[in-house]
């Protein structure tokens, strides 16, 4: 009895726990509501688990939402196999394989050394949502009331999932919806706002071009205003040259209406025919380059009127700051009676200032010095030139006389001249004279001295013309010099050519100093000395020693480059002097030379050096005429003679190939030559050295072939005067008496 | 001892030393130079020759001297006849006469030219007695 009242307390509490399972597995799905599909598997797992004493519990489903495959394995933490679940889960997948479509047997299955009863339990009326499998030690497994509670979990989980694929879906609908109806609301946002902007944009584009319509308005009026107002005329042109505007102005200037040159060339309506070409092509250049020589100067120019009439205009081209091809506004203004006024001022100015200014201006002006002083020289009135010229101011002057500061050298000549003037011997005088400036320095002037008659208020006065040579005098001197420069170049270019003749010259006596002294050795050392003949050998040594000395002497005076030195000079003995130094070089080119000097020359005033320049340069000639002939003789004849009474003239004729009438006048030209190695500088130095010395060089064909060049220089006839005749005072005048 | 311009026949001057019998050669100096001509006969004697002097080509030739000369001492540039023209001369006179050229032009191309034209020897003044006596020796060699 106590057993069965045992047993039956065993029952009543077995089917208690079994009630109790079945209320907790009623309650899943409400404690599943919300959740995810996954979370409802793994619940159930773990409560059968739990309630059935399982070993393991697995499904294996598809995700009622997203329809993916799902498998789930719990292995209970005191199951022996729980290292081994991998391998449960093989031989489940295996088993379920072959049992797709219904669920398989239950089986008992050997699991390492364990025996594990094996039981499925579809889900859904059919399986079709999946399967749950449950293992468990026991063999009994499962029992009656565990097959009960696994079937009703079964369904449960069916439900379970289905709500929860159910309630998935609403939320995945109503996601979508919220994220569609956000979209489209933030769409609707956007161009709402866009909207919103192009609006305002609209407003203040109206708006602005409201304004500048207004702006464009007030300026066109106000600038018509200034045009149709403006006292100058306005004319505008666009980048062709065509009028675009044309001002009332214009219209009353030139005569045109408006409308009828409006589109018309600029350069067809106001610009007189003459301008058209010059305006048509700096219009060009400006377009083409940017380069104007008129835009934005003011000019004066002539403007053609309708009626034909060319007027002066001022005009200012300005170029209208715009984009696109440029335009230019021109403003002119008739200023026809401005130049009328002008021209009448500046005649009447000019008549008032005639008159007096006129001599004033002379005076104050001239180029020249001028002075006026009364009758004792002393100054009155001087100008500017001319107190400049001398360094006193006009004040200083006025205490002065003109010969008080005129050199001492020529005050008795220039005293001399005043005293004729004054004497009425004569109306004026010239003068180049020195004056003494302040500063105690010299100027050349060269004065034109005139008596002006007085008047009844006005005495007698003298007026000085005076010229300020000083330049000139120094240039004069320079040439000298530079001529004196040459005249030694061509002494040097001689000197090559002589060389030659030189080494002759030296040479001969040179061979007979040795010939002498070598026989003079012999003489002495014979047995007997032969003393006689030694002393005369000797005697011809010195003697041809001092012809070698005579040589060197010669050739150094010839060459030495000295200033000009006038002397009384025998030309004869010049002559002499040259030929033995020429000589040589003559012989060597086969030419003759003759002499005809005259025995009673008188002899002249002269620089030796340069005299025998011009001989040496008319032998040379001579010579060079005669190197080509071969025909007759090659003979050079030097002559000297009286000439024309108080001259002496040398002469050099030769047999040469003569001289055509043209060029016997060029020859003497500088640099012209009829060879064709000479510098062509000979002659022309050789006649400036005649002319310095008053005389003359010519030239003259001969009867027979060849010419003669001459030079006549003045000769002195009276000897006591000899001693004190410089060249520059030679004067012919002094032969007559 | 000058034999006197315008002798047209030629004589030999006699030794100074003395040195009789046998005839000594003629050398004839032409030379437009007067200290040539009055001093290289004596040296010519001093060597030992027989010495005659003439001032130009002109004069030599009429001289008479012409067959007798051993030996030509001849200035080159002379007026009237120069030396190389009496060179020519005697040559188209068929006398074969040794010529010294004698000059006191440094000029090297008519120095060859004559020794081409057969000029014996070609000294320039002023030229040493030894070299002189050289030049005389071999021109009288060759002949």
């Amino acid at each position: 009895m106590d057993l069965q009242e045992k047993d039956s307390a065993e029952d009543i509490k077995r089917l208690q726990r079994c009630v109790n399972d079945l209320i907790s597995l009623l309650a899943l799905p409400a404690i599943w509501s919300g959740n995810e599909p996954t979370q409802v598997v793994h619940m159930l797992l773990e409560a059968l688990l739990r309630m059935l004493c399982l070993d393991f519990a697995y499904a294996r489903l598809k995700d009622p939402v997203t329809m993916a495959p799902l498998e789930i394995l719990r292995v209970a933490d005191s199951c022996k196999l729980k290292t081994l679940s991998q391998d449960v889960r093989g031989m489940l997948s295996n088993w379920l394989k072959d049992e797709e479509d219904s669920s398989p047997p239950p089986m008992r299955n050997r699991f390492e050394e364990e025996d594990i009863s094996i039981f499925p339990v579809p889900l859904g009326i059919h399986g079709e949502i999946g399967i749950i499998v449950v293992g468990s030690e026991r063999e009994a497994f499962p029992s009656q009331t565990e097959s009960l509670l696994l079937s009703v979990a079964a369904n449960q989980v069916s439900i379970g999932l289905r709500e929860a694929g159910l309630l998935s879906e609403q939320k995945r609908i109503a996601t979508e919806l919220d994220r569609r109806v956000a979209e489209r609301t933030a769409e609707l946002a956007a161009t709402n706002q866009e909207l919103r902007k192009e609006v305002v944009e609209r407003k203040l584009a109206e708006e602005r071009l409201r304004h500048e319509e207004q702006e464009l308005k007030r300026s066109e009026v106000h600038k018509a205003a200034i045009l149709d107002s403006s006292p100058d005329c306005v004319i505008a042109i666009d980048h062709e040259g065509r009028i675009t505007e044309f001002n009332p102005s214009a219209e009353q200037t030139f005569g045109h209406r408006r409308s009828d040159v409006l589109g018309r060339h600029l350069a067809d309506v106001i610009i007189p025919p003459s301008l058209r070409e010059k305006h048509r092509k700096g219009f060009a250049r400006y377009l083409a380059t940017g380069d104007s020589k008129v835009l934005g100067r003011q000019l004066e120019m002539a403007a053609l009127c309708d009626d034909g009439r060319e007027i002066p205009v001022e005009l200012t081209i300005t170029r209208i700051p715009q984009d696109g091809p440029p335009a230019f506004t021109g403003h002119l203004r008739d200023i026809t009676e401005r130049k009328r006024s002008e021209d009448a001022l500046r005649v009447a100015h000019a008549q008032i200032v005639r008159s007096e200014e006129r001599w004033r201006s002379v005076f104050e002006n001239s180029a020249v010095g001028v002075a006026l002083t009364d009758l004792n020289g002393r100054f009155i009135a001087t100008n500017p030139v001319y107190q400049k010229m001398l360094g006193y101011t006009e004040q200083e002057l006025q205490s002065l006389t003109f010969l008080g500061i005129t050199h001492e050298q020529d005050r008795d000549y220039n005293g001399m001249l005043i005293a004729e003037l004054l004497a009425g011997e004569r109306r004026q005088f010239q003068i180049e004279k020195q004056y003494r400036r302040k500063d105690g320095t010299s100027v050349w002037v060269r004065n034109n001295v005139s008596i002006v008659p007085g008047t009844e208020r006005v005495p007698r006065f003298l007026m000085e013309l005076s010229e300020d040579i000083t330049q000139r005098k120094l240039s004069e001197e320079a040439l000298a010099k530079a001529r004196s420069e040459l005249t030694n170049v061509a002494r040097i270019t001689s000197l090559g050519v002589l060389t030659a003749s030189i080494a002759h010259e030296i040479n001969q006596p040179l061979s007979g100093i040795i010939t002498n002294a070598s026989t003079c050795l012999r003489m002495l050392s014979a047995d007997p000395p032969n003393v006689d003949g030694a002393r005369e050998t000797v005697r011809r040594t010195i003697r041809d020693g001092n012809r070698a000395s005579d040589v060197i002497t010669r050739l150094r005076t010839l060459y030495s480059k000295k200033e000009p030195s006038p002397e009384s000079m025998d030309l004869n003995e010049a002559t002499r002097e040259l030929t033995a130094l020429w000589l040589g070089e003559l012989q060597r080119t086969g030419v003759m030379l003759r002499y005809e000097l005259a025995d009673d020359l008188p002899a002249v005033v002269g620089d030796r050096i340069q005299l025998q320049q011009v001989i040496l340069n008319l032998l040379r000639n001579a010579a060079d005429a005669m190197s080509t002939v071969d025909d007759r003789p090659r003979e050079v004849l030097i002559r000297t003679e009286r000439y024309e009474g108080n001259q002496v003239r040398l002469s050099v004729k030769d047999s040469g190939v003569g001289l055509t009438p043209q060029a016997a006048e060029k020859i003497f030209e500088a640099f012209y030559t009829t060879k064709t190695d000479g510098m062509g500088i000979g002659l022309s130095i050789s006649r400036s050295i005649i002319e310095a010395h008053q005389g003359r060089l010519w030239a003259t064909p001969n009867d027979g072939p060849g010419s003669t060049f001459s030079f006549a220089i003045p000769c002195i006839l009276d000897e006591s005067a000899e001693a004190e005749t410089g060249i520059n005072r030679a004067d012919p005048a002094k032969d007559a008496a | 001892m000058e034999v006197p311009h315008g002798m047209l026949h030629c004589f030999v001057m006699e030794s100074p030393k003395g040195r009789s019998g046998s005839e000594r050669p003629l050398l004839s100096v032409v030379d437009d130079d007067e200290s040539v001509r009055e001093s290289l006969p004596d040296l010519l004697r001093e060597f030992g020759f027989a010495a005659r002097a003439f001032s130009s080509a002109e004069e030599f030739l009429s001289s008479g001297c012409v067959d007798e000369t051993s030996c030509l001492i001849l200035d080159i540039a002379m007026p009237g006849m120069t030396g190389p023209e009496l060179h020519q001369e005697l040559k188209r006179r068929g006398q074969e006469i040794p010529i010294i050229f004698i000059t006191g032009q440094r000029d090297e191309t008519i120095r060859a030219r004559m020794l081409k034209q057969g000029a014996a020897g070609f000294l320039l003044k002023p030229f040493s007695d030894a070299a002189l006596l050289a030049a005389i020796k071999t021109s009288l060699q060759a002949t």
